[in-house]
């Protein structure tokens, strides 16, 4: 008896004692991040001034040291021309461009991932070849940040590189999407080119970063992709066509509208509203209707777009179901 | 007319992202602007309708209203129909540079954005008035 209630009382000792750790961790962290909130809230005035006017950097601690640069290195992502020439003077002139440099030849693959990572909010073009040669990195981490870097410095030189590490599956799919995308149009004719690859994967990246950077001289091969065997290609290929699609898309799109998979048939009827076609609407009516879910109330929604006198009389009928109602509703407010 | 009263022209910056409104503000109002700050759609409808200011720079992707929202709403208001309005967009796609123009904006900048060229299309804007 009395052994139980020593390991009882162990027992609750134990839990008092790591609830009392995660409290006091709890607000440790939380106190050490608003002081860091504070500390680049502060920084602020001085970084714009760094920036737009060359100040000079004053004596700092530490900590507000490590604030500035985390704003100057935010201001990287957001500002151009001048003003993010004088970001790059300031991390060359302070050592911090020297010690990611450093950092990218340790042998420690965390530091090369962090350094890969840092070096993209630095604003130094210099570094773009480093970045590059990265791609190569035997460490996954390191590649992932020299990606993610790449994009961020929106150096068009590398287009290529960041494309063949994307179809060598090199780095994170989504990630060299993400970069590609930062550097706008000047990925387009590489993301044509890519858009006929064998791997279905790199298809449907490049379909969906077309689909955002390009222009409705692109939708030609979005008009191909809707044909693509593979289910994500063409669902990439209907969203494309809601952005750079013209009324020459609307047969290709009308067809996709029996597309056997229920999301590839949602993304057609969201295309078919984003380009106006008025010839779709009873076929969208009645997908509204029928079909599952997904596509039912995205047809619903595009002949809201389209014809909303249209939408509101189907609304108005016996069997016009719960999709047109709700678009009809909407549609009225 | 206009907030400016005196011979300083009235500005508003509006934009979700304070980093990017201060240095709207700092570069503005180092070039001798007085400067409305506004970190929603909604904040900038009412900061434009109450001081009616020379001109606007509105971020596209703002919580409440969007920018393209408010810029409509200017121009469907009597006193602010004519102010000039720049457009600051973090997006890359023509098509929200033509939906910025078709809702009634005069200009745009992408994001990431030049503050000295900010500046130069606020003064050659004002100029044109």
């Amino acid at each position: 008896m009395s052994l139980m209630v020593a390991v009882s009382a162990c027992f609750m000792a134990l839990s008092f004692a790591l609830l009392t750790t995660l409290a006091l961790r709890h607000a440790v962290l939380g106190r050490r991040d608003q002081h860091t909130a504070d500390a680049e809230r502060r920084m602020r005035p001085l970084a714009i001034g760094l920036m737009e006017d060359g100040d000079p950097v004053p004596d700092l601690s530490q900590a507000d040291q490590r604030a500035l640069a985390t704003v100057m290195g935010r201001y990287s992502r957001k500002v151009s021309g001048g003003t993010s020439e004088r970001i790059g003077g300031y991390f060359r002139e302070g050592g911090g461009l020297a010690a990611e440099l450093e950092g990218m030849r340790s042998r420690r693959a965390w530091r090369r991932a962090a350094a890969a990572y840092a070096l993209g909010d630095m604003a130094c073009p210099e570094v773009v070849p480093m970045l590059a040669a990265a791609l190569e990195d035997r460490n996954d981490e390191v590649r992932a940040a020299a990606v993610r870097s790449l994009g961020r410095l929106r150096d068009p030189t590398v287009t290529e590189t960041l494309v063949e590490s994307l179809v060598a599956h090199r780095v994170p799919r989504g990630m060299a999407g993400a970069a590609l995308l930062q550097l706008g149009s000047d990925a387009v004719p590489e993301l044509r080119r890519i858009a006929a690859h064998e791997d279905a994967a790199v298809r449907q990246v490049a379909m969906t970063v077309l689909g955002l950077v390009g222009d409705s001289g692109d939708a030609d091969v979005a008009l191909v992709a809707l044909r693509d065997p593979a289910a994500d290609v063409r669902a990439a290929a209907a969203r494309a066509l809601a952005r750079i699609g013209t009324g020459s898309a609307e047969p290709a799109l009308r067809e996709a509208l029996g597309d056997p998979e229920h999301f590839v048939r949602a993304h057609a009827a969201r295309a078919l509203g984003a380009i106006g076609a008025y010839t779709a609407v009873p076929r969208l009516v009645e997908i509204a209707r029928t079909d599952r879910f997904k596509p039912a109330r995205a047809a619903a929604q595009a002949v809201a777009a389209i014809d909303p006198e249209t939408l509101v009389a189907e609304a108005a009928g016996p069997d016009a179901g719960a999709h047109l109602h709700e678009a009809a509703d909407l549609a009225l407010i | 007319m206009s907030a400016s009263g005196g011979d300083q022209p009235v500005i508003l910056a509006a934009d979700d992202d304070e980093d990017i409104l201060q240095l709207v503000a700092f570069r503005l109002g180092r070039s001798g602007y007085r400067v409305l700050q506004a970190h929603d759609g909604e904040e900038a409808l009412a900061l434009a309708t109450e001081h009616e200011p020379d001109l606007a720079v509105l971020d596209v992707g703002m919580p409440k209203l969007d920018g393209f929202e408010v810029v409509r709403r200017l121009r469907a208001q009597e006193s602010t129909r004519a102010m000039p309005i720049i457009m600051l967009t973090a997006r890359a796609q023509d098509t929200d540079v033509e939906e910025g123009f078709d809702a009634g904006a005069n200009d745009y900048l992408r994001k990431p954005f030049s503050p000295q060229e900010l500046k130069a299309r606020v003064q050659a804007m004002l100029a044109r008035r």
